[in-house]
């Protein structure tokens, strides 16, 4: 028999009766049975019409047609989804231009006993209530308010400020509330690089820019995308922002479809709306994969050949 | 002097870097410290500010409303967390002790849970519930909120186990433990913290929501951040940013505590990994 290593003493023992993984079967049928049939009902919804008046239930299953998702490309959907790619997509690239130094930073410029401190301080607004935080805005962006009136008192504005309910203003809520989801991810892969690499390039004459940027920067790519990714997709997708700080200037698709089902009762055309919101960013999503996998390519080509 | 300081000569870049590093750190906690303050305002008007009071405070304890939606939203956030930590412990023991074909596919599946928008599956599960139309207010929040709370308590549970290693089932094992008494012995007290931490997460991330709530919520069950946000849309008085203040330290806490517990098992690597 072969010798006992550590690897397989566990097996052994837990091969006896039940499969490997009965202890995750509990929570798959807990997310079954509430998160993946709710998602198909989606799906079956938005092929649904709306019922007449005088039949029960809020949409009729009769007949499926594709007619929501005709009229959710109609004009104003079609503008809002603009607007809100935009207005998420910009939001990305600003926070990875502004939270990029900050994972720097941390990962290279603090001493290791603070950088635990400054996760841990990074994600305690991210993590409390995304409202509030929200909502706080709508305090310093008053046009009546103490910003509003140091701006004017410095003469940088003429007249009050006048930000809220308008696109500008859900711009910045995206920017500060995702900004954290940005920054971890980098943080996560800049601490990872190993020092020595950096030294190494520098004793070997590259400047610091050259080694930035052929170094630290395509070994922190992986949490770059995997920022970028995250910050899209719950910008994309987000509610609360453009509710709290858009007024009616400043929809997003979130918007949209929360009208659609709460207050027009259109649930059959909210659903196609939502049915085309994921399939939109698990566009996105597959193409930020390839993107990653044609870099970590390109990168082994130019690693391997001879400079 | 850690080595950490001398990966790269002091200079003006870093500096600025830090500098830059600082400003940002400000200008993600401003809101919090400026609704903090302007919730002691004791003006009529919220935005103008005019002096110290905490008039607000006691308008804000005042409301029949506002206690009854705090009592949803506890007792919701409740039997949440109970769920969300009665399967998310197994699950998170199970992706790092019993590893197999199975891991991928399943982590991916706790990937779509944490990075789908909100309001997709909060629509799915209103239309779920109103189909299923056997569950009362309060279950069907805490049902809603649940899912992407066993996600997160299987994550945090996983990392513990992970970060552990598994000498000290091995140690049961040649002592002659059978599978069950190591597991209920050695296993899951080691899993105490990570529980701990998953609990109070699942308790704060239920308090904390908006889009579930919003969307499954019954009539007569209204959570306090619905509350909250209804307030706002009816024009913001003092006493909405009290109780906004309120709800801010409780979630704070309870998000520093989890924090800290899962820092102190992760190395802050943890936490990264559950944001990204």
């Amino acid at each position: 028999m072969a010798e006992l290593t550590a690897d397989t003493v566990p097996i052994r023992i837990h091969r006896r009766g039940m499969p490997r993984w009965t202890m995750a079967w509990p929570a798959l049928a807990w997310w079954t049975v509430f998160f993946i049939v709710p998602l198909l009902w989606i799906v079956v919804y938005s092929f649904g019409s709306r019922p007449g008046a005088e039949a029960p239930g809020p949409v009729a299953l009769e007949t499926l047609s594709f007619d929501n998702y005709r009229q959710a490309l109609s004009e104003i959907f079609f503008r809002v989804f603009q607007i809100t790619m935009r207005t998420a997509g910009l939001g990305t690239i600003l926070c990875a231009l502004f939270g990029f130094p900050v994972a720097y930073a941390i990962a290279m410029h603090v001493p290791a006993r603070w950088r635990s401190i400054l996760v841990f301080l990074l994600i305690v607004p991210y993590w409390t209530s995304f409202l509030l935080r929200t909502f706080a805005w709508r305090i310093i962006l008053a046009p009546q308010g103490t910003l509003s009136d140091v701006l004017q008192a410095l003469g940088i504005l003429s007249r009050p400020l006048l930000i809220l309910d308008s696109n500008a203003a859900v711009q910045l809520g995206i920017v500060y509330n995702y900004l954290p989801v940005m920054i971890l991810p980098i943080y996560v892969a800049l601490e990872r690089i190993d020092t020595s690499l950096i030294r190494a390039s520098m004793d070997l004459g590259a400047g610091p820019l050259r080694t930035f940027l052929q170094v630290t920067l395509p070994l922190a790519m992986p949490g770059l995308l995997g920022g970028l990714v995250l910050t899209f997709i719950l910008a994309a997708g987000d509610y609360v922002v453009p509710t709290i700080l858009g007024g009616t200037k400043g929809l997003m698709v979130g918007n949209l479809i929360a009208t659609q089902i709460l207050a027009s009762q259109n649930l059959p055309l909210g659903s196609a709306m939502a049915v085309m919101l994921i399939g939109l960013l698990a566009g996105v999503l597959i193409l930020a994969g390839f993107v990653l996998f044609v870099l970590q390519r390109l990168l082994k080509l130019a690693r391997g050949a001879p400079l | 002097m850690t080595p950490t300081i001398n990966r790269q000569p002091a200079n003006p870049g870093r500096r600025l870097l830090l500098a830059w590093m600082v400003a940002i750190f400000v200008f993600l906690y401003l809101p919090i410290i400026v609704i903090i303050i302007y919730s002691f305002n004791g003006g009529r008007n919220l935005y103008v500010w005019t002096e110290w009071s905490t008039h607000w405070y006691g308008v804000a304890i005042d409301n029949p409303r506002a206690l009854s939606a705090l009592y949803v939203s506890i007792r919701t956030a409740l039997i949440n967390a109970v769920i969300a930590v009665a399967f998310g412990v197994f699950a998170g023991i199970a992706l790092a002790r019993r590893k197999g074909a199975w891991t991928v596919p399943y982590l991916g599946l706790i990937f779509v849970i944490l990075g789908i928008p909100e309001l997709v599956s909060a629509i799915g599960q209103m239309i779920w519930f109103d189909r299923l139309g056997i569950f009362d207010g309060i279950t069907r929040l805490s049902i809603g909120h649940s899912l992407f709370n066993v996600a997160v308590v299987a994550l945090i549970v996983r990392a513990r186990a992970e970060g552990l290693g598994e000498t000290l089932e091995h140690a049961a094992a040649d002592l002659g433990a059978r599978p069950w008494r190591s597991f209920i012995d050695i296993t899951l007290p080691l899993m105490f913290p990570a529980v701990l931490a998953g609990l109070l997460l699942s308790f704060t991330f239920s308090f904390d929501d908006v889009i579930i709530s919003l969307f499954v919520q019954r009539p007569g069950t209204s959570t306090f951040p619905i509350y909250i946000l209804s307030a706002m849309k009816a024009g913001l008085k003092g006493d909405v940013a009290a109780l906004a203040v309120m709800m801010l330290i409780v979630s704070m806490i309870g998000i520093a505590i989890a924090a800290w517990l899962i820092a102190r098992g992760g190395r802050g690597r943890t936490l990264g990994g559950l944001l990204g």
